[in-house]
Formats: structure tokens, C-alpha cells, sequence
């Protein structure tokens, strides 16, 4: 077959293999252009997951009628200013999205100019398959509306490939709201078949508006769990916030990074979150986190990727220790609470302990729960049912007062000004409740004092450093070139560790010391382990993870256990030592080690309020 | 089969045997001990794949056979007999269980075919030489704890027996090492062990031997091939596999230029290591040796608690030095070491030190330091 030039055409449908990946793709696209059309309110419409219809309509600048035509001819863009592509401040410049969805759809652009005399009107465009139409005057108050139409209707193939009606919507749902993330001051409408329509309202700019926003895409949770970081170094801001370690989710679906406003789904973003949680965390549980980082447009590369998903940083190492450093900072700071949700959960687990129980009619459900959450109380639907039955299962009414034992004297009432108050009783041996001022705090004694115990003990491996053991035989590693300069170039930081390596040869490392806490250790597993990390992450946390779990398990067998009977001298002195301790809010798995409940929850469940 | 036998006689053999067996297994037949009874000896078999003991002891048989039982469940039964008693082994004719009878008591245990019994094919064994116990069990016990236990340097998870020298110099040499310390102890060669390959005995079956010779004074004829190795002690017969895998050349590590010699009494230093390390942290415990003039000065230092030294008259006369160790490590040592009187060898704190008695001679060990 002879060579032969591919047509316009077929040269926009291939380029939209890469642009246009499915009806949510379009959506990010189309939004995108709003955005940077100046748009303060915009409109998103689909059907069928997408798939029979797109509308997306903004109140931004609109187009002239000559610019329109141009608009959806390949490589045509009014956001490049001359030919400099590291100066680009605008979410899209590549001039591909429209006649990309003009080739495998039935695009309709309606489009009028702002600032234009009363007697002008707007103008709409059709192209279908690539095929485009004449320009015809048309009615629009003002900004553009744009309508896609039987997406991949031109590329069967394309349509196979697309899931769910449901899934679509899900996918269209999961751009708008990175992208209403990312601009808290533009007002979003999501219409679509699948769900009811959800708006969220223009917020102030800055970051009392951006919590709003989150806490509205998020859910309300996120505010109450949060806390506020920011760092800034060389003219790059990260600001954001981030979940407490108690507020933790199964997968790693709610980490936002945003960089210049613009989405991004980044590596480095994953490994600086599970560097900065390590210690907080169990491996396989992730916390939510939204982080915006501005730099000057040149000190990032955004044309990695047609969609715009990847960048490139010029300095990725400052942006990576700018991040770790804001997370850690603000974690360090607000690391005492604990998440809030675990005393809601609570409250909902409580019901009227004198109603009859009649066995084959389940009213209780019904009647004995809380009213609707609305508020601090909000929470009770979302928490993870598995706690609500724990914490229902401690508060049996039943036995409780077999075990319980209580402080009678009136505790002293400088004690109840702090934040975890003064102890009043023990219940089950396990659990110590103390009352403060507005409420009372319920503490698992075992995590707490675990976790008491494990501080200390990083502490004292922080100053004093690790004692390394010299091997007799050195371990000779046989890794990758790449991976030896790796581990090389982090040599001063893994010594500190407790693991001495130096090169051997062209192809292998020598292990000469091993951290002695470890004991006789498997060190070549523990090299490749370790290369592995630094090639994906940029960080030695399998050696670090390591030591603490060792340190962990001794901090589990030094500590109180659960049902050891504790005297109030001790149940205050714990309760003190908790209040001055950094991170003592959750225990080493993540789990919460008191939770807490306002008085006003407590009134709330006798009808008070 | 049936089988007539005093309890002691069986118990005896029977725990002998039952501790080759692993228990858990996931061939059911792993866990039973082949019962053997022919011409007035009962032979007792347990294997693990790679261990395998052999046991005989005189008893009444008629008629002779054999079958298999669990081996764990034997033991605990004959255990709990009344001492002195008779025990009475009586296979059914379809040979699907065997009665165990002592007094009133009476027991069936399900049985498993003895054809599908495990055979460790010992092969041809290409050396044979005879220890008395004694030396036997002091190869095995200077240097048994230094055996590795890490998994994946599989060569270290046993003692490395083999002839070391040459001409008039050499000797039959037991050598262990973990990485951090190494232990090497040489007896004469004995008659037939010229030539013999090096071989590495596993870890299992060095404590299997050890047990055995506990409390006998007798010779133990040693057989070994470069594959295999059977210990004949008394009228058990051990045979186990060897570890393929070659053993590092532990020579190199050995130092011989060390100059600063440390000469002390050995119950005292002993002592006094394990006194100050009280207040070391659990792991880790790392105990500072610091060298002055005729004093020792041991320290230990724990943050979290607080702190020990202790002085010891010793003598010396090279540069102060300060050297760490891991006191467990300088425990075991110690613990080893027959002579009144304790030789250290010191280089500098990042090389090897070298341990020995002071006249005792045939055992050395080597220490590396800590970096604390």
C-alpha cells in the first residue's frame, strides 16, 4: 500500500484516541474552557452517563463569530501568547479538545462575545464527524453553551470500550468536582439522570472559601477532621488541607493535588502522603488530603501529557520537601485530636436503655435513633458501621455496671479546664472516662498508653541515634547500576538509620552495618527492598518502617493492657501525659485512642435539645 | 506383629525418636514413627525428609511386622504408663490399627502402611572415623551458638566441619558463624577423616546429636559422604542430610594482626558484662569497653533508664582504646570459654576482636564491634 497523507479528519480522530478518552474527558475539557474563558458560574448537563448528550454552558467572555470558526480547527487557540510554552497560566493550550469532539460527535458551539452593543447577537456553530457547518446567528444572553451530542457516534470502536452508563456519570461527576476543588470562586451545577442535581454555590476566594468548598465536596466531615497546612520556599506555595490520621479511608481515592489550579494525578503526591502519615497509619489505610500548589508557570511543565493529567517539575525535589514539610508540620500541630466522628458514631450507638423489646418487630431502628443528623451530628451516617457496633457492644447497658468503678470525690476543678479533663471513672478495666468542662472524654487505656510508649521510644532513637552492629562478612548486594547510585547518594541518611553500605565494584553494594535493634537481618533483601522505594518514591521508608514496627511491638508489650485495673492518681497521670504528647490522638494503627462527647451530643439523646 | 517390651526400655527410645518429628505436617505419614519388630529387637524410625533417627532395643517378638503409628500420640501414651509396666504392641490381623497394652490400660492407634514410610537413601558413605563422645559434644557445643538463624543465608544455618591445615598442623575443625561473630574450635584429626570434603551439619540435626550424646561417654562412629552424614551413637543411628551450599572462607575474617592484648579473669569480666547491661534496653544492648593503663572501664549508657560502669583490674599496656559491643554476644562467649584466664585481642572499634583463652587452646571466637 502506498504511503499517503491521512485526511483532516482522521487526523483529528486519532489525536482524540488520546484527548477525548471517554464522555468524562470531554466534560474536564469543555469546563476547562469555561475556566479560562473567566466563566463565574457553569453548568454541566449529561445523559446517559454522557454518552447521548454534554452541555456544558458558562457566563465567561464567549467568542466572536470569526474566532468561533476558527475555534474548532485543529491547533487553534487564543491561550498561547507567542510561541512560548513555559509561560502557559492557562488550564488548556493546545488547541485539540474542540475539533477532537468535533470529530467522533455531534458538537454545537453557541457562543456570544462579551462587551458587544445591545443590537449583537450570538452565533452558533454545528460539526458533525468533522463536517462543519456554516455559522448561523443564534439566541444566547450571554458566555457559550456548548452541546456534545452522540459521543463517539463517528468511532464505534471507541463506543464499545466506554462502561456504564453509571460508571460514566460517576467518572464526568469525579472531574467536575476536581475541578470545583481547584476554583472554590466559581458557582458549579452538575445535572444528570443519574443523580440529583447538585450546585455548589460560589464561595469567597482564599482559604475560608476553599474549606468551604471542600467541606461541601467532601462532606462536612472533612472540615471538622482537618487542619490547615501551608509552607512556602523559593517562590513555590503549597497550601491545603489534610485529614487527620482518624479519618482514614480504605483507598487512596481521596488525595487531591492541584497544581496552578490545574487537576493533576501525581506520584509524588502519593509518596509524600504516605511518607508523611507513616507513623500514624497502617499501610493498607489512606488519609484524605487536598494540597494546592502555585509556582511560577515556568518552574513546571504541563505539556507532558494530551490530557494534562501529569507535570513535570523543574525542581521536584523542593516541591516534594515543601509538601512533606507542610503535611508533617501540620499533623505535628494538630496531632493530638482525634477524629470527632468516632464520639458521633458513638452517640447514634446509644439508645433508651428501658423500652420494651419486642422480638420480631425491629421498631427500635426506627424510633430510638437519633433524628436526622444535621451539624456535629452529621456524621453518624457516614462513620464506618464496624466502629458503631464496637462502640455499641462496649455500652451495653447490661454488665456495665458490674465492671464499672467510680471516682466519687469531686475532682479538682483545674483538672476539668484541660482538654482531657479529670477522671472519673474506669469501665470494663479498659476504659477510662473523664469529664471536662463541656463534655467527657472516653479513653482506651491500652492504645493510649501504647502509644505513650512508642513516642518515647522514637524519641530516644531520634537523640541517641541507632547503635549499628559491624558485619563480620559484609553482605554483598548484586543490584541494578541505577538502583546502587540510589542507595549511595542516601547513604548518610540510611547510616543514620543503623545501615552502613558502601560500593563494591561495578554491579553490587557491601553491607557493612546493620541497625542492632534488628538483629540478625536478612540485609540484601533489605537493600533491593530499599532500592525499590527510592526508585518509586524518593524515600527509605522501609527501613524506617521497619524499625518502629520493632519499636511498636516493644511500646505493645511495655504498655498497660486492656483490662488492668487503674488507680485515679493513674488515670490522671495518663490522661496528662497524653495531653503533652505529640500524636497521642490515635494509636499505631490509626485508630482513635479516646474519643470524645460534647455535652450538648449527650443532651441531645435525652431530648433536651 | 506383636511385641513385648519394658516401658523404661521404649519411653527411652521413644523420646529419642519423636523429636525428628515436625508437628505439623502435610504428609500424614511425617508424623507416624515406623514400628519395627523382628528377631527379638523392636526398631523404632521417625523422619522429617532431611533427618532421619533409628532406634533399636531388645524386646519379645512373635510374630515379627511392622507398621506405622503417630508418633507424638506413642509417646504421650507410653509416657503416661505406670512406670515399670510391660507394654504390649499388637497389630490386628488386617493391620489397620495396633493395640498398645500395659496393665489395665488399653489403646488402638490408627496406622498408616509402612511401605509408604520415607526412606532416606543414604547412599555410599565415602569417610568413616570414630569421637569419643566428649570431643563429639565439645565441637558441637563451642560452637553451636553462632549458628545463623536467618533463612536466607541458608550456608550459615549450620556447623562447618571439615579437616583445616596442612602436613602435622592439621586438625578436624567445627566452625559457625551469624555474621557478627564467628566461633571455631579444632580437635586432632581422627583415623579415616584425612580427605573427608568439608561439609555443613544443619542446625536441627547438630541439636538432634547433641541430645543424644548429653549423657553418654561412648565412642560415636561418624559417617559422611559429601551429601550425607550418620551419627552412630550407641544403638541409635542418625543420618541427615548436609546443607549444599559452601561455606564463606571464614579464614579471612579471622584477624591476626591484632596488638592490643587484654588479659582477664573471666569470671569477673563475665559478671561484670552482665551486670552493667541491667539497664540496657531489651535489644540492642550495646556495653562500651573502655581501655586505660591496667583498668577496664565497662559502661553502659540507656537513656530511658539510666546507667552502669563497672572497673576491672586487667592487664594491658597498649593505647587506650573504646570499644562496643553487644553484651549478649560477650555473654555467649564467656559462657564458652573453660579457662580461668580470657584473652581479647583489640585492633580498633570498627575491626574484628579476636577471643580466646588464655592456655586452653583449640577454640577461638571472633567478635565485631558495635558502632554506638
Amino acid at each position: 500500500m502506498p504511503v499517503r497523507q491521512l485526511s483532516e479528519t482522521l487526523v483529528n480522530r486519532i489525536a482524540a484516541g488520546e484527548v477525548v478518552e471517554r464522555p468524562a474527558s470531554v466534560v474536564k475539557e469543555l469546563v476547562e474552557n469555561a475556566l479560562d474563558a473567566g466563566a463565574h458560574r457553569i453548568e454541566i448537563a449529561t445523559d446517559g452517563g454522557g454518552r447521548r448528550l454534554i452541555r456544558v454552558a458558562d457566563d465567561g467572555s464567549g467568542m466572536s463569530s470569526a474566532d468561533l470558526d476558527l475555534a474548532v480547527e485543529r491547533h487553534a487557540t487564543s491561550k498561547l501568547d507567542g510561541d512560548d510554552l513555559l509561560q502557559i497560566s492557562t488550564l488548556g493550550f493546545r488547541g485539540e479538545a474542540l475539533p477532537s469532539i468535533g470529530s467522533v460527535a455531534r458538537l454545537t458551539i453557541t457562543t456570544r462575545q462579551a462587551g458587544q452593543a445591545s443590537g449583537d447577537h450570538a452565533w452558533a456553530i454545528t460539526v458533525d464527524a468533522g463536517a462543519k457547518s456554516e455559522i448561523k446567528p443564534a439566541a444566547l444572553s450571554e458566555g457559550t453553551r456548548v452541546e456534545v451530542k452522540d459521543l463517539f457516534y463517528a468511532t464505534p470502536a471507541r463506543l464499545k470500550f466506554l462502561k456504564s452508563d453509571r460508571s460514566e456519570a460517576e467518572a464526568v461527576r469525579e472531574v467536575v468536582r476536581r475541578l470545583a476543588m481547584s476554583r472554590p470562586d466559581v458557582a458549579f451545577t452538575l445535572v444528570s439522570d443519574e443523580r440529583a442535581p447538585v450546585t455548589w454555590p460560589a464561595a469567597l476566594p482564599g482559604a475560608p472559601g476553599r474549606l468551604a468548598r471542600l467541606a461541601d465536596i467532601l462532606g462536612s466531615d472533612f472540615r471538622a477532621n482537618s487542619v490547615e497546612v501551608g509552607a512556602e520556599r523559593d517562590g513555590v506555595v503549597v497550601e491545603g488541607y489534610a485529614g487527620l490520621p482518624t479519618h482514614n479511608r480504605a483507598n487512596s481515592l481521596g488525595q487531591y493535588l492541584f497544581v496552578n489550579g490545574r487537576p493533576v494525578r501525581d506520584k509524588l503526591l502519593i509518596g509524600v502522603i504516605r511518607g508523611a502519615y507513616a507513623d500514624y497509619l497502617p499501610r493498607d489505610r489512606h488519609p484524605v488530603v487536598a494540597l494546592f500548589v502555585t509556582l511560577p508557570p515556568r518552574e513546571v511543565d504541563v505539556n507532558v501529557h494530551p490530557a494534562k493529567t501529569e507535570v513535570r517539575f523543574r525542581d521536584n525535589t523542593l516541591v516534594r520537601s515543601l509538601l512533606m514539610h507542610a503535611l508533617k508540620d501540620g499533623l505535628a500541630r494538630d496531632a493530638q485530636r482525634a477524629a470527632s466522628t468516632g464520639g458521633s458514631a458513638t452517640i447514634a450507638a446509644f439508645r433508651p436503655a428501658a423500652l420494651p423489646r419486642r422480638d420480631n418487630f425491629d421498631w427500635r431502628r426506627s424510633l430510638s435513633r437519633p433524628l436526622p443528623p444535621r451539624g456535629a451530628l452529621a456524621a453518624w451516617s457516614t462513620a464506618e458501621p464496624g466502629f458503631a457496633e464496637a462502640a455499641q457492644s462496649v455500652f451495653d447497658v447490661g454488665s456495665a455496671a458490674a465492671t464499672a468503678r467510680v471516682e466519687m470525690a469531686e475532682p479538682a476543678s483545674d483538672l476539668l479546664d484541660r482538654p482531657l479533663g479529670a477522671a472519673r471513672a474506669q469501665v470494663h478495666d479498659t476504659y477510662i472516662v473523664s469529664q471536662t468542662r463541656d463534655g467527657l472524654v472516653i479513653v482506651d487505656q491500652h492504645a493510649a498508653h501504647e502509644r505513650l510508649v512508642y513516642e518515647r521510644m522514637k524519641a530516644g532513637l531520634d537523640q541517641n541515634g541507632i547503635a549499628r552492629q559491624i558485619l563480620l562478612i559484609p553482605d554483598i548486594v548484586e543490584l541494578d547500576p541505577a538502583d546502587i547510585e540510589r542507595l549511595l547518594s542516601r547513604s548518610e541518611e540510611l547510616k543514620r538509620f543503623g545501615l552502613a553500605i558502601e560500593p563494591f565494584g561495578p554491579g553490587a553494594i557491601a553491607v557493612r552495618e546493620t541497625p542492632s535493634m534488628l538483629g540478625e537481618i536478612d540485609a540484601a533483601a533489605l537493600a533491593r527492598d530499599l532500592a525499590e522505594h527510592l526508585a518509586e518514591w524518593d524515600e527509605a521508608l522501609p527501613l524506617e518502617r521497619r524499625l518502629m514496627h520493632v519499636a511498636a511491638t516493644m511500646a505493645c508489650y511495655g504498655s498497660v493492657r486492656a483490662g488492668r485495673r487503674l488507680k485515679p492518681e493513674e488515670m490522671n497521670a495518663l490522661l496528662r501525659e497524653m495531653e503533652t504528647t505529640p500524636n497521642s490522638g490515635q494509636c499505631n494503627h490509626g485508630r482513635p485512642t479516646y474519643v470524645e462527647l460534647k455535652l450538648t451530643d449527650i443532651e441531645r439523646l435525652f431530648g433536651r435539645r | 506383629m506383636k511385641v513385648t517390651i519394658e516401658r523404661a526400655e521404649l519411653l527411652k527410645s521413644l523420646s529419642h525418636v519423636h523429636r525428628v518429628v515436625e508437628r505439623r505436617n502435610t504428609i500424614p505419614i511425617l508424623a507416624n514413627v515406623l514400628v519395627r519388630a523382628e528377631k527379638s529387637a523392636l526398631s523404632l524410625k521417625a523422619t522429617d525428609l532431611d533427618l532421619e533417627v533409628i532406634e533399636s532395643i531388645a524386646a519379645e517378638v512373635a510374630p515379627a511386622g511392622s507398621t506405622t503409628v503417630p508418633a507424638h500420640m506413642f509417646y504421650e501414651i507410653v509416657r503416661k504408663l505406670p512406670e515399670g509396666s510391660q507394654v504390649v504392641l499388637e497389630s490386628s490381623s488386617d493391620r489397620a490399627v495396633l493395640a498398645v497394652r500395659a496393665g489395665r490400660s488399653c489403646f488402638t492407634l490408627q496406622t498408616l502402611p509402612e511401605s509408604d514410610f520415607p526412606d532416606l537413601a543414604a547412599g555410599d558413605m565415602t569417610h568413616k572415623f570414630t569421637l569419643a563422645g566428649a570431643d563429639l559434644r565439645r565441637l558441637i557445643d563451642k560452637t553451636q551458638f553462632a549458628i545463623s538463624t536467618e533463612e536466607t543465608r541458608y550456608y550459615l544455618n549450620g556447623i562447618y566441619l571439615h579437616v583445616a591445615g596442612a602436613g602435622k598442623e592439621q586438625s578436624l575443625r567445627a566452625v559457625a558463624t551469624d555474621g557478627h561473630r564467628l566461633a571455631q574450635t579444632d580437635l586432632p584429626v581422627p583415623a579415616g577423616a584425612a580427605g573427608m570434603p568439608g561439609v555443613i551439619v544443619p542446625r536441627k540435626t547438630v541439636t538432634e546429636v547433641q541430645r543424644l550424646i548429653e549423657d553418654s561417654q561412648a565412642e560415636v562412629s561418624i559417617e559422611l559422604s559429601s551429601a550425607k552424614i550418620r551419627f552412630t551413637i550407641g544403638n541409635v543411628v542418625l543420618t541427615s542430610k548436609l546443607i549444599d551450599g559452601t561455606f564463606p572462607d571464614y579464614q579471612r575474617v579471622i584477624p591476626s594482626g591484632n596488638d592490643k592484648e587484654l588479659v582477664v579473669d573471666k569470671k569477673d569480666f563475665e559478671a561484670a558484662v552482665d551486670r552493667v547491661s541491667t539497664v540496657s534496653s531489651e535489644r540492642g544492648r550495646a556495653v562500651k569497653l573502655s581501655l586505660t593503663g591496667g583498668k577496664l572501664t565497662l559502661s553502659v549508657t540507656n537513656p530511658d533508664s539510666g546507667s552502669a560502669t563497672e572497673e576491672i583490674e586487667v592487664e594491658y599496656d597498649s593505647d587506650p582504646i573504646d570499644i562496643g559491643f553487644n553484651s549478649r554476644y560477650l555473654l555467649d562467649i564467656a559462657a564458652q570459654l573453660d579457662g580461668e584466664v580470657a584473652v581479647l585481642r583489640l585492633a580498633d572499634p570498627g575491626s574484628p576482636t579476636l577471643i580466646e583463652d588464655k592456655d586452653a587452646k583449640g577454640s577461638l571466637y571472633v567478635l565485631m564491634p558495635m558502632r554506638v
